[in-house]
């Protein structure tokens, strides 16, 4: 299929890893992380999703295996119907 | 409970991602090819993640962290000894018959091998199955959806339920509508990620409330935190199973019965872009399926060993007592809330007078205790993402096998493709429906439902031989595939009426034609019929295809193992080989194993 996972995949961390981030920053020291018991997950795991989504993402953006001339795809390949 | 703006922001990106994906999709979707087997284009890691996602859902999640609570650590097995050795088994021995047969469903395989009767069964028995299943999932959602209160406020309490079935049902039809069997597997895999990027916090929080793996022993039973003691005899483990039913029954027959033939999986590693690929896709789903007790299980552990907070800030919050286990007898049950009756709202008690805990809310409650806002609708998108892929799945492999082994093969033979693929979306409508009223169903006869399961379980137990016979043996015989599958369904059925479990009435339970034998514990009573109903079939299979005509050699090459080519892997390199991987997975599972002895 001609859509890579990586680069939605890559988007979604992107963007919630991105709220997270935020708002754990906005909110640092507040009432409500005595649940996670004092730690600011929102900020930490936040980034940390950030940043794996950026990696993915680049990746995706860097190895289109559609658009790999070495590897054709089923599709691509000569005598394969679905044209 | 109450949610902000912020929990409901991050799960609407996943929904508006989810649907985004299958909008991408729908100009790809020309063929009934790319809509059932997504044009079989798709690389192994990716197939190899919708593989176990498929599987993780809501049964899964919720259910193997009430398991993990209720029993302790031993629950892993269902993962180290109830799924690894079969996953590498089909990888290695089976893929290559299922994607070389060019098969395109397993039922088909089937007709390939056997016979049009034996396809006929199998496909059957198989549609019916999976709707029950999705329909199961979505009551499953929606009730916990209802008991989180997750809606309250924004719509009244009495329409919780059904807003949330038919969300859910929307959302899933929506994009396998559009995207097909790629949009299935595209989400799968963005839920596999999320799945872990929800709990995996969650776990790591919850372990420093416990005071880490040593707290957790030093709280509960020794029973609870050892996989493998005391299970030479069904007396001595929380499971009430001894080692040859587990290793046998669960291990063997109901594993390899459930990994190496359930369409609803197969299928994923079938959509893979080369034989290479599909043997890779199930070794690729075992790697990280070997580490999942930890996500899904641990919890249901730490929810029993830890206790509430009493202040926000407390120091019993922070260090954690042991006081859970210190009522004499009482099983430790930690944050876990009592069950109660949904009409009454009082406490539910069993024959013995003592609490029942409700031990399916181990992650729910495990999320509201220890996320604060913002994180805590990453945990709840995490929920959710289980359940709607559970869903997905079922209803991809239902459209399939609708599509190719019912319509195609009995109703109308010489369609055109673009008909075929109308049909297919009109199956998942069709899918989707069914499941809604086979989710109605389970709120007013929740005993039809679980009898409709243990019927399905009688006919899948004795499934496995059949194809372990078919692929290995080429004398096997059509008719001998029948009658076998038929016989081993029908032991099954008599090995559940003559015994019963410890503890419980004649009925659903077992005994309803005469009590001959006891099991110790329903799960003992489970694996012996399987195992039974697996050597019945395997031994009436052989009995008749001795006396039937086997088919000429010529017509089962790439059917049966020593008429088929081995799979060429001359040109990989030793650590792309499927073997290597293989190998790998095995080490892993010894060492997870004896950590957790």
């Amino acid at each position: 299929m001609g859509l890579d996972i990586r680069l939605p995949l890559g988007l979604i961390f992107l963007i919630i890893g991105g709220i997270m981030t935020v708002y754990g920053f906005v909110t640092r020291g507040s009432e409500i992380y005595s649940r996670s018991l004092g730690v600011n997950l929102n900020l930490g795991w936040g980034l940390i999703m950030f940043l794996f989504g950026l990696g993915m993402y680049a990746v995706g953006r860097r190895q289109k295996w559609q658009d790999d001339p070495v590897n054709p795809r089923p599709w691509e390949r000569k005598g394969t119907s679905g044209h | 409970m109450t949610l902000s703006i912020i929990d409901w922001l991050i799960m609407l990106v996943y929904f508006v991602f989810v649907l985004g994906i299958g909008f991408a999709l729908k100009r790809y979707m020309r063929t009934s090819n790319d809509f059932f087997l997504a044009g079989r284009s798709i690389p192994a890691w990716v197939c190899g993640l919708a593989f176990i996602s498929a599987n993780l859902g809501a049964q899964e999640v919720i259910g193997m962290a009430a398991s993990g609570a209720k029993y302790g650590i031993n629950t892993s097995h269902f993962y180290w000894i109830g799924a690894i050795p079969a996953m590498i088994f089909v990888g290695i021995f089976m893929m290559p018959f299922y994607y070389g047969s060019k098969a395109r469903s397993v039922p088909e395989f089937l007709r390939l091998r056997f016979d049009e009767k034996t396809r006929a069964v199998n496909a059957f028995s198989f549609a019916i199955m999976t709707v029950l299943s999705s329909g199961i999932s979505m009551y499953a959602m929606a009730l916990l959806i209802q008991t989180l209160g997750l809606f309250r406020g924004i719509i009244p309490d009495q329409y919780i339920f059904h807003v949330s079935v038919f969300l859910s049902a929307i959302i899933v039809l929506a994009y396998i509508f559009l995207g097909g069997l790629t949009s299935a597997i595209y989400n799968e895999v963005l839920q596999f990620f999320l799945i872990v990027a929800g709990f995996a916090p969650l776990v790591w929080i919850g372990m420093r409330n416990a005071g880490g793996w040593q707290g957790i022993r030093h709280t509960l039973p020794a029973s609870m935190t050892h996989s493998w003691r005391g299970m030479a005899h069904a007396n001595t483990n929380t499971l009430g199973v001894e080692w040859i039913g587990l290793s046998m029954g669960l291990g063997f027959v109901l594993s390899f019965g459930y990994w190496c033939t359930d369409f609803l999986v197969i299928q994923r590693a079938m959509a893979a872009d080369s034989e290479t690929s599909a043997r890779k896709v199930p070794l690729i789903a075992a790697i990280p399926k070997m580490f999942f007790p930890f996500l899904v299980i641990l919890p249901g552990l730490i929810a029993v060993s830890i206790t509430p907070h009493e202040a926000p800030g407390s120091p019993a919050a922070i260090l954690g007592s042991p006081s859970a286990a210190s009522v004499p007898g009482a099983p430790p049950h930690g944050i876990v809330p009592q069950k109660t009756d949904p009409l009454s709202g009082k406490p539910v008690l069993d024959s013995h007078g003592k609490p029942v805990y409700n031990y399916d809310l181990a992650i729910p409650v495990m999320l509201l205790h220890f996320f604060p806002t913002g994180i805590l609708g990453l945990g709840l998108t995490a929920l959710l993402a289980s359940f709607m892929s559970g869903m997905a799945g079922n209803v991809t492999a239902f459209n399939t096998v609708w599509t190719y082994d019912i319509y195609q093969a009995y109703i109308n033979k010489r369609a055109t493709d673009a008909h075929y693929l109308w049909m297919g979306r009109m199956a998942t409508i069709g899918g989707i429906l069914l499941s809604i009223a086979a989710a109605y169903a389970a709120t007013s006869f929740n005993n039809i439902m679980d009898a409709l399961q243990l019927v399905f379980s009688f006919v899948n137990a004795p499934l496995f031989a059949t194809f372990l016979l078919g692929m290995f043996w080429k004398r096997t015989t059509g008719h001998g595939a029948f009658t076998g599958l038929l016989s081993g369904t029908f032991a099954a059925l008599l090995h559940h009426g003559l015994t019963i479990p410890a503890d419980t009435a004649p009925g659903i339970h077992g005994g309803w034609i005469a009590v001959v034998h006891h099991y110790p514990s329903d799960m003992a009573q489970n694996f012996w019929t399987a195992i039974f109903a697996f050597s019945v079939n395997l031994i009436v299979t052989i009995a008749v295809s001795l006396v039937t005509r086997p088919r000429p050699d010529h017509e089962l090459v790439g059917l049966v193992y020593s008429l088929t080519p081995k799979p060429v892997e001359n040109h990989l390199e030793w650590y792309q080989k499927s073997s290597t991987l293989a190998f790998a997975v095995l080490g892993m599972l010894v060492i997870l194993n004896l950590v957790f002895a």
